[in-house]
């Protein structure tokens, strides 16, 4: 797991502590940097092909055309067709979804639950935190994948159960990037102002605390949807996922790699796609990180 | 991916979560069989009993394409390496698996064989005969037959063996099998006589089943001793490894083995397998998806052969229980399935379109085509569902072994039956948890890979007759059992075929069960061998047959 590239992520959030104009700096100067500017474009390509999917895609995802099984590249199949005459372009850009409904929603309830956990525990102390977090260590010694096929055994393959593993596997990093930044804020002047002011436990977290974190926060974030991205294809290929015939891009990988010397486009581009995407969303995280540390 | 290191930690992890109740053993499977670890799951299955992953079978009915078996006679030289699948069981009355057969029928011998054309030959048993009743069969052994440990052959060793292999206070898979046998008793030192309860007219080839090894009497560890007096002895076995065998001088068939030494090089899986081959780590890789077929056909310095095989996959509905004990249902599956496209999309033209009966077209005689196959007709298939009490349709798991072609042809399937209402979940298992604690044999609708047998009887009695072991899909149909019965005990040619014409009418009109395929088998060599004679049920592969050449 990238720790160094949490680690850092964590100084970039306590240096800049996130006013408005903090974020609109910080997206100014992620489109000045052509790293980060391609990330970005890169991200924003699939997102909007997640939106708009089913309006580029020539075929459904599942069309079998059996008259064209196979076939190379061309101006009807821009990626060619699989071994069962499914459009390999459709379910490249159909599949776009499928992540991202998958990696994005299992990052944002990861990011949620950890923000909370991470606030409240760390801040409050003692044996409360102690516990909490010594247990996510110990969710955290296992490696990510390993407890995700662990998981994926005991409650079965589905999309329901992938987004649970995603939750799971990234909820207790996420909760320990907040509680550096807790504990960094905590001693300071101005939450022991607030707390001799009387204000709520809500207020003190929500509007004291919290903002010092989002930094932190968003780049940690970005960094956990390009993880999750690739743990999501990384179950499809292992046949633990999402099932077929759903256009999973780590799937489609899987169900080609037999195929691979007689429709090599087969595999090329839904294991592009992943590459893409995951190359995409690091550098913009990166950018973020760079930005929010300017 | 994963090191064998993070493997280790994985399997002790599950193993941990299994004894503590956490995981099912389902579960722990399923974990297994992405790893491509079916070994360990495999181990742990065994504790449940599961069956055999593919039932077993034998041999061809058209000769291969490979070169012909070279009938020079010389010394045993050279190295045979053989890409196999894990083995797990190596007792032979408990062993199923290619691997496994192809392991075995190399150190131990069968007593009669099976050949290319689906005859019956000689092996350890040079002649027999049958009484004329049908029940008393004097096989007489070869002479000088020596055990790897030096001893000498003796009836009473085959006596021993089959007495094992039936006894039903051991519960092995070859119980049901020699049920119908009285005794079995030497007759002096090299006749056998085994005598039955009624006549079957397929007994031969019951004793030439894949489990029938003769092992020396009183062999205390069948799983591990390795003592038989086949081509070849065991030198080194290396679990989850391979296992190296060298060859037996002392072999009683001239000429065999042709290798010194032969290795079978365990993979986990047929992909790897075939890299191997491709790559030159070893050089004969059997059973793999047929796109990598394809593949190697087009590859200079190597042989790929395939051969038509009596195997199937069969799509089978649960008939005991909702929605499949309506006929209407069963009917509306059959309509709603393209048998033709998924052999052209699914096996690429390789093997035989399927008639939704186990008998297939090499079983000549008792194959036939005059109850026809109605066209496919997905707008019925809907009207029945409707009768049937399905006016919105029907919404059903689907479960499919890792293995072979099937996740493709259940995502074919999908596609065709979606077109009449037949909304599927494909789930796709490996082949551990969908064979695993039974599973295969409750859920409603599945794939099970039926592995090529010399005679078509084996499936019915195992299969499809009321109450039988295998019995997937609960198909019970009395018109059906008495015709299953009358075939396999007449000992009248023209009433069996009749029978089986009967039966395979009736599959078709009412059977809860598709077959839309039978399967080739399918494998290649490097070039600088001869004599590979693939078989249907490739573990009966005969590699002692096989020579380096030059």
């Amino acid at each position: 797991m990238a720790l160094d590239t949490v680690e850092r992520g964590i100084g970039s959030g306590v240096a800049t502590g996130g006013t408005p104009g903090g974020w609109r700096r910080a997206l100014r100067a992620i489109w000045g940097r052509p790293t980060s500017a391609v990330g970005a474009a890169i991200v924003l390509l699939f997102a909007a092909l997640a939106l708009a999917g089913p309006l580029i895609a020539p075929y459904r995802a599942t069309d079998q055309i059996a008259s064209a099984r196979r076939q190379p590249p061309s101006a009807a199949h821009l990626f060619g067709t699989d071994r069962l005459g499914r459009d390999v372009f459709s379910r490249v850009v159909l599949g776009t979804r499928d992540i991202f409904a998958l990696a994005g929603l299992g990052t944002l309830v990861a990011v949620l639950l950890g923000t909370g956990v991470g606030l409240i525990a760390a801040y409050w102390g003692g044996w409360p935190e102690e516990l909490t977090f010594r247990s996510f260590d110990a969710l955290l010694a296992i490696p990510a994948l390993l407890l995700a096929l662990l998981l994926l055994g005991t409650v079965g393959p589905s999309r329901q159960s992938v987004l649970l593993v995603i939750v799971i596997v990234y909820t207790p990093i996420v909760a320990r990037v907040v509680r550096s930044v807790v504990l960094a804020v905590k001693p300071r002047g101005f939450i022991e102002a607030a707390r001799m002011r009387g204000e709520a436990l809500g207020y003190i977290l929500g509007r004291e605390i919290l903002p010092a974190v989002l930094p932190a926060l968003a780049v940690e974030a970005a960094l956990r949807f390009s993880y999750a991205i690739f743990l999501v294809a990384s179950l499809g290929f292992l046949g633990v996922g999402v099932q077929p015939p759903a256009p999973d891009w780590g799937l489609m990988v899987l169900e080609a790699r037999n195929d691979v010397a007689l429709a090599p486009w087969s595999l090329y581009f839904p294991a592009g796609a992943i590459a893409l995407l995951v190359v995409g969303v690091n550098l913009f995280a990166d950018g973020l990180r760079r930005a929010l540390q300017a | 991916m994963a090191t064998h290191e993070d493997h280790d930690r994985i399997i002790e992890a599950a193993r941990r979560a299994v004894f503590a109740g956490q995981l099912s053993r389902r579960g722990f499977m399923r974990l297994m069989g992405a790893l491509g670890l079916s070994a360990g799951a495999a181990a742990l299955a065994a504790c449940g009993g599961s069956p055999a992953a593919t039932p077993p079978t034998a041999p061809p009915a058209e000769p291969t394409t490979a070169p012909a078996p070279v009938a020079t006679e010389g010394a045993a030289a050279g190295t045979l390496r053989v890409a196999t699948e894990i083995p797990v069981q190596l007792d032979p009355a408990q062993a199923s698996s290619d691997a496994e057969i192809l392991i075995l029928h190399s150190i131990y011998d069968y007593l009669v064989d099976i050949d290319a054309g689906n005859g019956i030959v000689p092996r350890l048993a040079r002649e027999w005969q049958v009484s004329d009743d049908g029940l008393r069969y004097t096989l007489r052994l070869a002479e000088g037959v020596t055990f790897h440990d030096g001893s000498p052959l003796s009836a009473a060793d085959v006596a021993w063996t089959f007495n094992r292999l039936r006894d039903p206070a051991l519960q092995l898979p070859t119980a049901d099998l020699y049920a119908n046998v009285a005794s079995v008793a030497p007759e002096g030192d090299l006749a056998v006589v085994f005598t039955l309860t009624r006549p079957n007219p397929f007994f031969l080839y019951d004793l030439s089943d894949n489990h029938a090894l003769v092992l020396k009497a009183e062999t205390a560890e069948p799983a591990i001793s390795f003592n038989g007096t086949g081509p070849f002895k065991v030198a080194d076995y290396r679990p989850e490894n391979r296992i190296t065998l060298t060859a037996n001088e002392a072999y009683f068939i001239p000429g065999k083995p042709g290798v010194a030494t032969l290795e079978l090089i365990f993979f986990a899986d047929q992909a790897a397998s075939v890299d191997a081959l491709r790559g030159g780590q070893v050089d004969v890789a059997m059973r793999m998806p047929t796109p990598l077929f394809i593949t190697l056909q087009q590859e200079p310095g190597m042989t790929a052969v395939q051969v038509p095989t009596n195997g199937f996959d069969l799509v089978r509905l649960r008939a005991d229980r909702e929605p499949g004990n309506r006929p209407e249902v069963i009917q509306a599956f059959k309509l709603a399935t393209d048998r033709a496209a998924i052999f052209e999309t699914v096996t690429l033209g390789l093997g035989a379109v399927g008639r939704d009966s186990p008998i297939g077209p090499l079983f000549a005689a008792y194959y036939s085509e005059e109850t026809p196959i109605p066209p496919r007709d997905p707008a019925r298939a809907r009207e029945l569902l409707a009768q049937a009490g399905f006016p919105d349709g029907l919404t059903l798991d689907f479960h499919v072994p890792d293995s072979g072609d099937r996740p493709d042809l259940a995502v074919v399937l999908k596609e065709q039956w979606a077109e009449a209402g037949i909304d599927v979940n494909v789930i796709v298992e490996p082949e551990s948890v969908y064979y695993g604690e039974n599973g295969w044999l409750e859920v409603d609708l599945g794939v099970t890979g039926w592995g090529s047998r010399p005679i078509p009887q084996f499936y019915l009695d195992v299969m499809l007759v009321t109450g039988a072991k295998w019995n997937e899909s609960h198909f019970s149909d009395a018109e059906f059992d008495e015709l299953a019965t009358r075939a396999g005990s007449t000992l009248d040619e023209a009433e069996r075929v009749a029978a089986y014409r009967a039966i395979q009418r009736i599959l078709i009109e009412r059977g809860p069960i598709i077959v839309p395929y039978f399967f080739a088998a399918l494998g290649a060599i490097r070039a600088g061998f001869s004599g590979f004679e693939l078989r249907p049920f490739p573990g009966r592969t005969d590699l002692a047959a096989i020579r380096a050449a030059g």
